[in-house]
């Protein structure tokens, strides 16, 4: 903080009344315009278009008439609530998110560590830098294409057309075709590895980051001890990224019951729905998707985001203590 | 100086270090191409598997080079028809005018939130990150655009996106750590105001930042499909390209509009998984040519929003 701003606070404390709110208000808008002015194009978009939605939550306990507008329509008090627990696919779909937040987390985050120990191992740099070129570029790639790759990848054959790749080694291998896209069991995997592929690269970044504001004396130390690079690795490496690899734990507990719409989306199909729908698809489904189930929809969507509220708060006090992430 | 880390050499050599080999070593530099390859080959795949011709490729044999030559029949078909060329039109024009719009209001607002000692600044930066876990969601958000006119209009794919939270987080952080504060001081304390400094400092010394940003931005409303599907829906003339892209590979009825459309130009039906090949090609075309920009500040973007310095 500049110097000046603590003038400012010092002269305030001075004896006296202190000014009303209004007073010391106008005070700072003449002292601060220009900044005031800077904020104000922001505080317009973020009061139009992520306030005034909040609103419409309330249709979450109203019986929504189109004519009478949200404020107009009756409440129906936790009906919605009573009906949406009652559906049997919001259950299935509240289970699939958790179970592949889970998988997402033993499988995917353990890669995303391992991952960047092995590239910040690799000696030569010329490889090293093709690597990450190649490990990057998968997270540009919208889920649409990305998607499309996966399904041609795994497509089954069918006459007049040869399968992916995928069924082609294994036919040539001697082994029956698998239509991966039409398999409930092996859904819930295509998402965790896509996953990984498609963001293991992005997420090493910040691992690579910490490794690099190691102390290299720390390396040289070990060396005249008699520490192989593997043993570097483990005693030095790994407790340096530790706190950073800590804190992404904790932000990915608290996404627990978040799910990733567009991954989703555009892989699954009615095939898998039992084991790959998931509440961000399910809450499309049956409102804009053809269900028109306004207020279900949003009390479903209502209750999201009261629960990622909680495992937010829940894991923000652990964070809070590791001074690494500047979220807040 | 280099900043990468080298490990010293091992005082005592063994066997395995003096012929220059190490099991260690081997494993590392196996797992990390292995990956990279699974990273790069279903792209390389797609373009060879999009250029060879369809006899070719039904035989199996084109999985790492093109065999039996090169064609582009496929791209013809995608250029001839006429959905695909406006799509084009309508994701450049947005993209441009969101970007322009996103980096100006975000960079603004996150300056501003980066002066702390501001009365309401703090509050204001609790306001804006608590949006990105509480949202109104999907149905309110209709409901709004529907009151504000906004709804199958073109610029409901650009407005919505004019503050993005994730780029507020990251450019506030940079603006509060990574400008030097030194230089704002010494112009303070030669006389410049607020307008001066943040024109004349900070503004030339952000420009990296925002050009990186920008480009983060750019790409983000390039791939956008999901304001369209939600909030147009019904206007073929306002579809943006990922839209169409989304079509072609998931919807079969356009994909046999395209087919049969094409039997005029070439003899025989071209296979749906060729088509979807080449569509895919042309999706990534833009991308890969941002890429190398992209990849030179994405460590930096990404790091400039994580760690303090």
């Amino acid at each position: 903080m500049p110097e000046y701003a603590g003038v400012v606070k010092a002269k305030g404390a001075v004896g006296g009344p202190q000014p009303s709110l209004a007073a010391r208000f106008r005070t700072s808008v003449r002292k601060y315009w220009f900044i005031y002015l800077l904020a104000i194009p922001g505080l317009v978009f973020l009061l139009v278009f992520s306030y005034a939605p909040m609103y419409g939550v309330v249709l979450a306990f109203k019986d929504f008439k189109m004519n009478k507008g949200i404020m107009g329509s009756p409440w129906v008090g936790l009906a919605h609530y009573r009906e949406l627990f009652s559906d049997p696919a919001f259950i299935q779909a509240f289970k699939n998110t958790v179970i592949i937040n889970i998988y997402n987390l033993i499988f995917g985050f353990t890669f995303n560590v391992f991952l960047a120990l092995m590239i910040n191992e690799v000696q030569c740099k010329p490889l090293k830098s093709v690597v990450q070129t190649c490990v990057y570029l998968p997270y540009f790639l919208s889920w649409v294409i990305f998607a499309g790759l996966v399904q041609v990848f795994l497509q089954a054959p069918v006459p007049g057309d040869v399968g992916g790749v995928v069924n082609q080694v294994i036919m040539s291998l001697g082994g029956e075709p698998i239509d991966f896209m039409k398999r409930p069991d092996l859904f819930r995997g295509i998402l965790v590895v896509t996953n990984i592929i498609k963001t293991a690269g992005y997420s090493t970044i910040i691992y690579l980051a910490a490794v690099a504001s190691v102390d290299l004396s720390l390396y040289e130390a070990a060396a005249m001890d008699g520490a192989n690079r593997r043993d570097m690795m483990f005693h030095i490496t790994l407790p340096r990224i530790m706190p950073s690899v800590a804190v992404m734990f904790l932000l990915n507990i608290s996404q627990l019951f978040l799910s990733n719409f567009d991954q989703v989306y555009n892989l699954y199909n009615n095939f898998v729905l039992s084991t790959g729908d998931v509440l961000s698809t399910y809450i499309y489904r049956i409102s804009l998707g053809g269900g028109g189930e306004f207020e279900i929809s949003t009390a479903a969507n209502l209750l999201l985001n009261v629960m990622g509220l909680i495992a937010l708060a829940f894991t923000n006090r652990f964070v809070k203590k590791m001074d690494v992430m500047g979220i807040f | 100086m280099d900043k990468t880390v080298s490990y010293p050499k091992h005082p005592r050599k063994t066997m395995v270090q003096v012929l220059g080999f190490n099991f260690y070593d081997v494993f590392v530099i196996a797992f990390c191409v292995l990956f990279a390859l699974i990273c790069f080959y279903p792209m390389w795949y797609v373009l060879i598997a999009s250029v060879t011709p369809y006899e070719e490729f039904v035989k199996g044999g084109a999985l790492l080079w093109p065999n039996g030559g090169v064609d582009f029949q496929y791209y013809k078909m995608i250029f001839e028809n006429s959905s695909f060329v406006n799509s084009l039109w309508i994701s450049a024009s947005k993209t441009v005018i969101g970007t322009f719009l996103s980096v100006l209001v975000t960079s603004t607002m996150a300056y501003a939130v980066s002066k702390e000692h501001v009365p309401g600044m703090k509050l204001l930066n609790v306001l804006t990150v608590f949006t990105m876990f509480f949202a109104g969601g999907l149905i309110p958000t209709y409901i709004l655009y529907v009151n504000m006119g906004l709804l199958r209009t073109y610029w409901v794919m650009v407005l919505p996106y004019g503050l993005s939270i994730t780029y507020f987080i990251i450019m506030r952080n940079y603006f509060s750590y990574s400008v030097s504060k030194e230089l704002e001081d010494a112009a303070r304390i030669d006389g410049c105001n607020d307008v001066r400094v943040f024109f004349q400092v900070i503004l030339p010394l952000s420009k990296p930042m925002l050009a990186a940003v920008g480009l983060f931005i750019a790409v983000g409303f390039w791939n956008d499909y999901y304001s369209y599907m939600m909030y147009i829906a019904t206007k073929p003339n306002l579809q943006p390209f990922a839209w169409v892209l989304r079509r072609v590979l998931t919807d079969s009825a356009m994909m046999s509009q395209m087919r049969t459309g094409a039997v005029d130009i070439g003899a025989q039906l071209p296979p749906p998984m060729a088509l979807r090949m080449a569509t895919i090609i042309c999706a990534m075309v833009p991308i890969m040519c941002v890429y190398p920009f992209l990849q030179r500040h994405f460590a930096k973007g990404v790091l400039i929003g994580a760690v303090k310095e």
